[in-house]
């Protein structure tokens, strides 16, 4: 079992990088730059249960404020630029958060031993799950329902007013200018809030893999995080998760014994997909469907 | 309509589950069997270390295989099993695949092929033995390949067999200074964001040099996926060394070298990283890497050395430094598996891997291909070692240190 509960860590952990580039996706952004925030959680909140000792709840808490602070200050100049402007610039911004901690070394003597990150070597030893006992299955509950609060809340977002507010920005910019909504906030908004979620997502991933580096933050990890959401479908939150378990349950983890071949598949599949559900794995008609399937049962 | 197009999705994505969780687990159970598993990179840029590995895995266990297998505590013979996992160079598939094995059966994990999937893995075991608040994962894994310095201190689960490079560096550069006296500068060139490359250049080579009376004119730097050395070697020509020493894998050292050639930079000297002293860099580019110096842990010169190397070729693998390695792991594993006593009847698994562990912990010295070698208390060895130059499409051996 601790396989498949280490498997609904790693789903968790992508559900979270995913939801993050939704937010930003439902304003009409298209954003790369989710690593970059991604990996800000990560070695912030390391450097917090490392260096400082600090519990991992308060350290996620900041570490994802933090990454929130830093994509809504991204998210200001990103006002002036869309479309594949905007993807050049937050791939930029991601490799420049990358290339940050590729330079960074910070360590201190912790019983003799130099902790913290140590530029393009990484950051080891971020052993807060192991070294407080807490099992496999207590991490992916911890992690499941962090992920089940934010997607409640995105949920809920969806229903209410602000939703339609980040979907009319992002169905038609002037249209909702025109009725008054204030682009400003929505975009930096959307922005702050997509950085707060991959913060939270990051800083549970640090201490998942227990050591990181500048390297595993780049452009993959940025185009992952949009290709969730877009292969998942916009409709609602639950399309993500399901085209990060296609992808990392299916696709990853049961292709693995095909080797190279794997790699080939991967690529096919999520073709195969998008062609069978052009709108997403979650569309409108898969929601009548199940709808459906629910009503002929209470039927009979 | 969209009913079928559902079913035909959900159908693929069944298909492909059922085959993840079905193929690996085919296993005799006519007779008594000792689980192994491997796992390493079989795909992405590193493939043929994943691939070799297994190759050289599958010949060792064939071998002992027809010797007529492990003798277990009970005095009975069980036959070597083994599963192989590619966990393609990445830390997360990694760590994924340790957690598969140990939800198996196999009582200790070989592997894995890079260092920065082996660093976060080791992160996931027990730290120290017997630490009960400690949940870390209990499971001997036994690495061949990913050769980083000091890795297996991060867990007492965590055994290497992986040559030392500072010993081999260091002895390499005093043995140059003492044949070529009139050489006396260094520059390097770095395989900047390949954890071991990286270490072994910043960490060994540009420390040791300086060592053996070398000055170092400085560095040039690409990345694992470059494939234009112009600036790099532009660099390197400007500095004119008498040695230039690169720590990068094939497949960059390839692209360098020819870059080199282009350039027309002769230095006096080549020296390569020990994981270049492979196949893949002859194949590569042979005639640019003409004369170049390495350090490595395996040559086929011994009878022993020589079974392992056609061994592996059975299997369409190459044994070379790090993969015959994996060799020697087996070998090692056979021995502490009857030292100890492990008795491999399916409901024992966690006291074998503990059995198993302690032996490996205990062992002081081990046979290897090359002569013995040394494990220390942290769970490293210290190989013995030869240095290797590239010779008309061939490494031959250049000098034999322990001679």
């Amino acid at each position: 079992m601790d396989f498949f509960f280490g498997l609904l860590q790693i789903i968790g952990v992508h559900t979270l990088l995913g939801l993050s580039a939704y937010v930003v996706l439902q304003t009409g952004q298209v954003t790369l730059a989710q690593a970059g925030f991604f990996s800000i959680g990560a070695y912030v909140s390391a450097m917090l249960t490392v260096l400082a000792g600090w519990h991992i709840i308060p350290a996620l808490l900041v570490s994802a404020t933090l990454a929130g602070i830093v994509a809504g200050i991204v998210g200001f100049p990103a006002l002036r630029i869309k479309g594949l402007m905007l993807v050049v610039a937050t791939i930029a911004f991601g490799e420049f958060i990358r290339l940050f901690w590729f330079n960074f070394d910070y360590q201190i003597e912790k019983q003799g031993i130099s902790v913290g990150p140590q530029g393009g070597e990484g950051f080891k030893q971020i052993r807060f799950f192991p070294e407080n006992g807490w099992s496999t299955l207590d991490v992916a509950i911890f992690i499941w329902v962090i992920v089940a609060l934010v997607m409640l809340a995105l949920w809920w977002t969806d229903r209410s007013r602000a939703g339609a507010v980040l979907r009319a920005v992002g169905e038609d910019e002037l249209a909702a200018q025109s009725v008054g909504i204030n682009l400003t906030a929505v975009k930096v908004g959307a922005f702050a809030a997509g950085g707060f979620i991959a913060g939270i997502g990051g800083a549970i991933y640090a201490h998942y893999t227990t050591h990181i580096e500048h390297l595993n933050f780049g452009v993959m990890l940025a185009t992952f995080a949009i290709a969730y959401p877009i292969l998942g479908g916009l409709r609602n939150v639950f399309g993500t998760l399901v085209a990060v378990i296609f992808i990392q349950g299916i696709l990853v983890e049961g292709l693995r014994f095909m080797g190279d071949w794997r790699n080939l598949l991967f690529g096919a599949l999520i073709v195969l997909a998008m062609n069978i559900q052009p709108r997403g794995l979650i569309d409108e008609r898969s929601v009548k469907l199940v709808r459906g399937l629910f009503t002929r049962d209470r039927r009979n | 309509m969209l009913d079928s197009k559902l079913v035909r999705l959900g159908a693929v994505a069944a298909l492909a589950v059922a085959a993840s969780f079905g193929v690996q687990s085919e296993v005799s159970s006519a007779e008594k069997t000792v689980q192994i598993a491997g796992f390493g990179a079989k795909s992405g840029v590193v493939r043929s270390f994943g691939i070799n590995t297994e190759a050289v895995l599958n010949g060792a266990i064939e071998a002992i295989n027809a010797g007529g297998g492990v003798k277990l505590g009970d005095g009975s013979m069980a036959m070597l099993e083994l599963s192989f996992y590619d966990d393609r160079c990445n830390a997360e598939e990694g760590i994924s695949v340790l957690r598969r094995i140990a939800g198996s059966d196999a009582v200790v994990a070989i592997g894995p092929t890079c260092s920065n999937v082996a660093e976060p893995l080791f992160g996931i075991l027990q730290k120290t033995v017997d630490d009960e608040g400690d949940s870390g994962l209990q499971i001997p894994v036994f690495t061949d390949t990913a050769i980083k310095g000091g890795l297996a201190k991060i867990s007492q689960w965590a055994f290497r067999n992986v040559p030392n490079e500072n010993q081999m560096y260091k002895s390499l550069f005093q043995w140059i200074s003492s044949e070529h006296p009139d050489l006396k500068t260094v520059y390097g060139g770095v395989e900047e964001d390949f954890a071991h490359s990286r270490f072994t250049w910043h960490k060994v080579m540009k420390e040791r040099s300086p060592e053996a009376g070398y000055e170092v004119l400085g560095e040039s730097k690409w990345l694992l996926n470059d494939t234009n050395f112009t600036t790099q070697v532009r660099q390197m020509k400007k500095a004119k060394a008498d040695i230039v020493a690169i720590s990068a894998h094939p497949f960059t050292t390839c692209g360098v070298l020819k870059e080199m050639k282009r350039q027309r930079v002769k230095p006096s000297l080549l020296v390569g990283l020990t994981s270049s002293s492979s196949m893949e860099t002859l194949q590569g580019c042979s005639e640019q890497a003409e004369g170049i110096i390495i350090p490595t842990s395996f040559a086929p010169v011994t009878p022993a050395a020589k079974a392992a190397a056609d061994a592996a070729a059975k299997f369409d693998g190459s044994a070379d430094l790090h993969s015959a390695a994996a060799w020697e792991i087996v070998m090692i594993l056979k021995e502490v598996m009857e030292a100890q006593g492990i008795t491999a009847d399916g409901d024992s698994v966690d006291a074998d891997r503990r059995k198993i562990r302690d032996g490996l912990a205990n062992l002081k010295e081990t046979d290897g291909l090359l002569g013995k070698i040394q494990r220390t208390d942290e769970g490293e060895a210290v190989k013995p070692y030869l240095y290797v130059h590239a010779q008309a499409g061939e490494w031959a051996i250049l000098h034999d240190p322990s001679q």
